[in-house]
């Protein structure tokens, strides 16, 4: 299967920002991860056997593209994510609080934590997409849901 | 509503620009070769700062204070040396001269130059630093003090933080103060940072 470009942007494009945004923290540099993701499913003639392959490699593609442009030079000069976090008009000052904490983590504990909550993915899915062990991924949510507990407090729940 | 409804929530603000789609649908038409969007690079400060053992050099010349500093829970007078030069290298001793720690730091503005501490900005550091003590007990176990207030009631809470460490030896607990919430990343046996803002990435500092 492969699906035309407005069909991918309107389908994935928020949701790849999302994760993008999650890891590199930067507004203009999870557009370009977007942009970058989009293009290489484009260029790259490899057929998908299904819907859910096909995200799943889109969010691989722009999780390690996120990685790279957080690592880059410029990228660490920058630390704008919060000014960004004030022109967003959240429903409720606990879902810019949530989201916000959840920015605060160390990189490999926000993946994770996005994956799970926002993607709905299993600990064993996350492990595929992440290549990460299982065990790694676990032990990495239970972290980041323990410091999210600490710094939300009353406002994270205990469910799993 | 379950963490993941709240969460999904809060990420629905956050949406992809159209530009993207219009700039790969050009991509594609034209078959131009790619370029990414300029970043726009804000004022930015980044403290790159080195705890590790330092090289100290007496007799080069330099600033010299007498500060307070925080040793084992007891306020103590130390004197704070520092040595300017392009890394702004300083060293805290106490009175008899022993060197207790030292370090260095820059600058990095928006354009990648780079400056050294200034004084001010060292003795900040150092009193961001001095909150926070990290301690490796004989049991094996690792233990966080932090002072929870600067006023005169001043009191340090100690965490036992042994089982916090992941798999690369990298621990990460908020400690709440009353100057609002401290990040703490500390690396096993090889040295902590704290942030006002973020847990800093442990790639970036300690020994190894």
């Amino acid at each position: 299967m492969k699906l035309s470009v407005d069909e991918t942007f309107y389908k994935y494009g928020d949701r790849i920002f999302r994760a993008a945004f999650t890891v590199c923290r930067n507004r203009d540099d999870a557009d370009d991860v977007v942009q970058d993701t989009l293009i290489r499913y484009y260029s790259l003639n490899k057929d998908f056997e299904s819907e859910a392959h096909l995200k799943a490699w889109l969010l691989r593609v722009a999780i390690n593209r996120a990685k790279d442009l957080a690592a880059s030079f410029w990228r660490k000069q920058t630390a704008a994510w919060e000014d960004y976090m004030e022109e967003l008009a959240f429903e409720t000052p606990e879902d810019s609080r949530l989201l916000d904490a959840v920015l605060r983590l160390p990189e490999k504990y926000r993946t994770v934590i996005h994956l799970f909550y926002y993607e709905d993915y299993s600990v064993s899915e996350i492990a595929k997409i992440l290549r990460r062990a299982e065990g790694t991924v676990k032990s990495q949510l239970n972290r980041g849901r323990l410091l999210l507990k600490t710094m939300l407090q009353e406002e994270w729940n205990d469910d799993e | 509503m379950t963490n993941s409804e709240r969460y999904q929530r809060a990420c629905s603000v956050l949406h992809a620009s159209e530009s993207c789609l219009m700039e790969v649908k050009a991509m594609n038409s034209k078959a131009k070769r790619y370029m990414p969007r300029l970043v726009a690079v804000c004022a930015a400060v980044v403290l790159l700062l080195a705890l590790a053992s330092v090289a100290y050099a007496t007799d080069l010349g330099g600033i010299q204070r007498r500060i307070q500093i925080w040793i084992n829970g007891d306020q103590t007078d130390a004197v704070l040396d520092i040595q300017g030069g392009r890394n702004a290298e300083y060293a805290v001793s106490d009175e008899q001269g022993n060197i207790l720690f030292g370090g260095g730091g820059v600058v990095i503005n928006e354009f990648g130059r780079e400056r050294p501490l200034t004084e001010d900005e060292i003795i900040e550091h150092l009193e961001n630093i001095q909150k926070v003590e990290v301690e490796y007990r004989e049991d094996g176990t690792v233990w966080v003090s932090y002072r929870v207030s600067k006023t005169e009631s001043i009191y340090i809470v100690t965490d036992d933080i042994t089982e916090l460490f992941d798999e690369n030896g990298v621990c990460y607990v908020q400690l709440d103060t009353d100057d609002g919430p401290l990040y703490l990343t500390v690396k096993y046996q090889a040295g902590f940072a704290t942030s006002p803002h973020r847990f800093v990435d442990p790639d970036s500092f300690g020994t190894e």
